[in-house]
């Protein structure tokens, strides 16, 4: 998907780029570039928003499992009783 | 570099020779605490089953404190805790299936390397439909993905860790964490646009 337009890094580039630059792990000069390339090309702009949409989804439907009751303080014992051995 | 300091994943408690095993003990508990529920949520993703996940947790923790020496301070202890349970869980695996685990770095080949980030083409107003997806799909989702890239998906997207960190974790080299995330990734989203479009919110043929 491009939007036809002329880019100084084309979009291709930036898709390639683009989850990498999404887990901030893009080295500063091509994350500068792939900032600049968003700012001016709606297509790979909306794709982008649309990665971090569902990025943030994932994480979120994560924090929802909660360690059950008693595991804790079972595994603790267990320690407490290894060491008292 | 002083910002690792600000990390609050870094516990900065100094190791005393003179430490009892039951300071150490207390030290371990205080420590590990803030990552139970993380370490849980990995078992249960990894194992699929709330019984086989408490088993890991417990046999990754006791791991963990039988090694806690050899932690050094100062450096990640969640990413510690993570290649513990990780692991755990593989040598479990291996057990039961008497199968390794598939793909191994030298099997990746420049050209999948070069899928890194190659991408659906996904509009925003499709990740939101997407998005309104139950937790329990999205879990299921990517619960339904293979082994390696269920675990580059987990350790990056879910838990945060950096590439690096997910490598050391997954004792494997940074590129291969690159790849098994990028054909995670994809086969997530195609898995959660199936069940958008089966549940009518986006039109099943959308890609563009």
């Amino acid at each position: 998907m491009s939007c036809g337009n002329h880019h100084d890094v084309p979009c291709v580039q930036i898709h390639s780029w683009m989850w990498i630059y999404l887990d901030n792990e893009l080295e500063q000069d091509s994350a500068h570039l792939v900032g600049h390339h968003l700012e001016e090309c709606p297509p790979c702009a909306d794709q982008f928003t649309a990665e971090r949409i569902i990025q943030t989804r994932i994480r979120q439907c994560s924090e929802t499992v909660q360690t059950p009751e008693g595991l804790r303080t079972r595994i603790f014992t267990q320690i407490q009783q290894t060491i008292t051995e | 570099m002083n910002v690792i300091a600000l990390d609050p994943s870094v516990v900065g408690s100094s190791v005393m020779s003179t430490e009892t095993k039951e300071a150490t003990a207390e030290r371990f508990e205080r420590d590990v605490a803030p990552f139970f529920d993380s370490l849980y949520g990995a078992a249960l993703r990894m194992t699929r089953n709330p019984t086989d996940a408490e088993d890991l947790v417990q046999e990754a923790t006791l791991k963990a404190f039988a090694a806690f020496d050899s932690f050094s301070e100062g450096t990640n202890l969640k990413a510690w805790l993570f290649r513990i349970l990780t692991n755990t869980y593989i040598n479990q695996y291996r057990k039961k299936q008497r199968a390794p685990l598939q793909t191994s770095a030298d099997e990746l080949t420049d050209s999948q390397l070069n899928d890194v980030g190659e991408h659906l083409g996904m509009r925003s107003a499709e990740a939101e439909a997407m998005a309104r997806l139950a937790d329990g799909e999205i879990v299921d989702a990517l619960a339904a993905l293979p082994e390696d890239f269920r675990m580059a998906v987990y350790l990056v997207d879910v838990e945060g860790f950096s590439y690096k960190e997910a490598a050391e974790i997954m004792e494997t080299p940074v590129g291969t964490v690159m790849s098994r995330l990028s054909r995670g990734r994809k086969q997530l989203r195609e898995l959660l646009r199936d069940y958008a479009a089966e549940r009518g919110f986006i039109a099943s043929e959308v890609k563009s």
